[in-house]
């Protein structure tokens, strides 16, 4: 249903890629992690090496468990789908576009 | 005032004084005329393009039947016996006798997130008092607007009687523009006013108002009561006069737009179902308040839930609605379904961000932890208490957990997506849609159907996450978002420790035996 308006309504959406020049956002979420309330969002250049993404940004973030290990980072996923989470390959290589949401899981880690 | 002169007035009446009635229809519907200059849809431009459709104005009945000496004579009498209050409560450091510091975070809350909405409401409810067509419903409109400006300035004077001795109480109107929690509020609000004013008195007055006031103002109010903030609870008693002329606001405009069509009926409905779900999900902010930020807790969230919404709306008004071909909103299963739920997934969101707010949170005690387990014993030990277990031995060990970024903020609500499926409280909802080649994330069966029932209009939500990320609050880091949010050092963070918990030890512990 359309917004009924006196005149046509027409705008751009605040957050449109174009917005964020070389760069994109990226949700990750740590599946069953009850620690962290929701997942967490990142400002990722899309030509960014995967293995960097989660070195610079992610680990970074999921140390606030101060269980986390590395290391142990397992099952990444791209919304639904299993990623092939090949290090070198870069964001956009691997499909992950703006506003893509990740998961990963680390076994036995719980709240 | 009143015993200067009993007799001469009781005299006066009987000479001049019209019956109630009368001098309502003189002063009211008898002030309205017929414009001959111009058209009447060029004086009302905007009562017919949502698709509503009224025959007769005059069918729209005012049960109060106010005139506007009446209505300022209570409400100055109603003013001067607030402002003894706040008075002899300054005077004498009441703020000494709350039950803790800690209590003043809900209402540290509240004069960010929820007092700039009376003055927005005052606003629009100006706006209706111009535009709506029939007199009695302008008039209801501007007692209404003259009331939230009331609600706002008295609440102000209230509670801004603690910015002298406690953080968080500086800058709530700059912060209700920019800071992430606060969106929340704001941009509910600022979707009401964006709409057409049937539509804006639907979810106002009717949503809001009628649907959820109780369960979002009697928390706060009995919350003060019961944790010695006596200026809170008299501006409260100030104000329910007001809201229950604003309940039967509600309850007249919804019963008025059925009567007038049936064309009405679906437009309506659809209202209902979105603005329920909207003041629903924005009343998740007073679910956490309850449950975990009064230091003497009142009610949970689940029975406030249960008596103010399932027992008195789905079992009270919806069977009466039914009779205009209403029925009970869309998405209120899930709402049911959460109820266990909701405060515990709200205050670990506050809990895991108040680096960035200006509030402060902490860990539930051990004996809070007790009370929450037996208000909730179906979830509360199974999923939510190891968390707050594992926060505490961090805690002991001298850390503390946060957030060490940015949530995913969901498009419609604006509140970091942390809440479970419906039937798997361990898995996230996240619901996604497309629209114009673009993703947009929502947190909820019922924020997913509000995005794609206007997605033109949800794609325009200024995101404080990604705001964020576009460089427009104050810059990348941390304390830089700080500054340009007004939040100063001590009003955020976790409580124990901070400026509040140490002067409240302070003067505690100076305060003569005597005196306590």
């Amino acid at each position: 249903m359309p917004v009924k308006a006196l005149y046509d309504y027409d705008f751009p959406s605040a957050d449109r890629a174009e917005l964020f020049g070389d760069d994109q956002l990226v949700y990750v979420h740590w599946d069953g992690n009850p620690l962290f309330c929701s997942a967490a969002c990142f400002r990722a250049p899309r030509a960014m090496p995967f293995g960097e993404f989660v070195t610079q940004l992610v680990v970074p973030w999921a140390a606030s468990d101060p269980d986390f290990d590395p290391g142990a980072i397992q099952e990444w996923r791209l919304f639904d789908e299993p990623l092939a989470a090949a290090p070198g390959r870069s964001l956009a290589d691997l499909g992950i576009r703006h506003k893509a949401l990740l998961h990963f899981t680390v076994p036995q880690i719980t709240g | 005032m009143t015993q200067a002169a009993p007799q001469a007035s009781t005299t006066k009446a009987k000479t001049r004084k019209l019956p109630l009635k009368e001098r309502y229809a003189l002063l009211t519907r008898d002030l309205d005329w017929e414009p001959s200059y111009v058209g009447r849809e060029q004086l009302f431009p905007y009562t017919s393009y949502e698709g509503i459709k009224v025959h007769d104005w005059d069918g729209w009945q005012d049960p109060f039947r106010l005139t506007v000496d009446a209505y300022y004579k209570y409400q100055a009498e109603k003013d001067k016996r607030l402002y003894a209050v706040l008075d002899s409560f300054a005077q004498s450091q009441g703020h000494l006798s709350l039950s803790d510091a800690s209590y003043l975070n809900a209402i540290k809350l509240f004069i960010q997130g929820v007092t700039p909405l009376e003055y927005a409401a005052h606003r629009h409810f100006a706006y209706l008092a111009r535009y709506l067509e029939g007199p009695a419903p302008r008039f209801a409109a501007l007692c209404q607007s003259v009331d939230e400006l009331r609600h706002c300035q008295t609440q102000i004077h209230t509670i801004s009687n603690y910015n002298k001795y406690y953080g968080g109480f500086h800058s709530w109107s700059k912060m209700h523009d920019r800071v992430w929690y606060l969106s929340v509020p704001k941009s509910l609000f600022d979707d009401a006013m964006s709409a057409g004013p049937f539509e804006f008195l639907i979810s106002i007055s009717f949503s809001f108002e009628y649907l959820l006031t109780n369960l979002l103002f009697v928390p706060f109010m009995s919350g003060a009561s019961f944790n010695g903030d006596m200026p809170t609870m008299s501006f409260g008693f100030s104000a329910q006069s007001d809201e229950s002329r604003h309940m039967t606001l509600g309850l007249e405009a919804i019963k008025f737009l059925l009567e007038q069509d049936e064309a009405n009926v679906p437009i309506i409905q659809g209202w209902i179902d979105k603005w329920f779900w909207r003041a629903y999900r924005m009343s998740a902010l007073v679910a956490g308040m309850m449950d975990y930020m009064l230091p003497k807790p009142v009610m949970s969230w689940k029975e406030a839930f249960e008596l103010y919404f399932e027992d008195q709306m789905l079992g009270g008004l919806f069977p009466d609605l039914d009779f205009y071909g209403i029925t009970p909103p869309r998405h209120v299963e899930d709402a049911i379904a959460e109820k266990d739920h909701l405060s515990h997934q709200v205050y670990k969101i506050l809990h895991n961000f108040s680096f960035a707010a200006a509030f402060t949170t902490q860990t539930p005690s051990e004996e809070h932890s007790r009370w929450l387990a037996a208000q909730y014993p179906a979830t509360y030990e199974r999923l939510y208490k190891p968390v707050w277990d594992k926060h505490a031995r961090a805690e002991a060990a001298g850390g503390r957990i946060f957030f060490q970024g940015l949530p995913q903020l969901c498009q419609v609500c604006q509140i970091p997506m942390a809440f479970t499926e419906p039937d798997d409280p361990g898995r996230i909802s996240f619901r996604r849609s497309q629209y114009r080649g673009e993703t947009f994330h929502t947190c909820s069966n019922g924020c997913q159907w509000v995005f794609e029932r206007e997605p033109e209009k949800y794609v325009q939500a200024w995101l404080p996450v990604h705001q964020i990320y576009q460089g427009h609050c104050g810059g990348a880091t941390v304390p830089e978002v700080l500054r340009w949010y007004g939040i100063q050092d001590g009003d955020n963070g976790e409580y124990k420790g901070s400026p509040d918990a140490r002067s409240w030890a302070q003067w505690h512990a100076a305060a003569p035996a005597q005196g306590v």
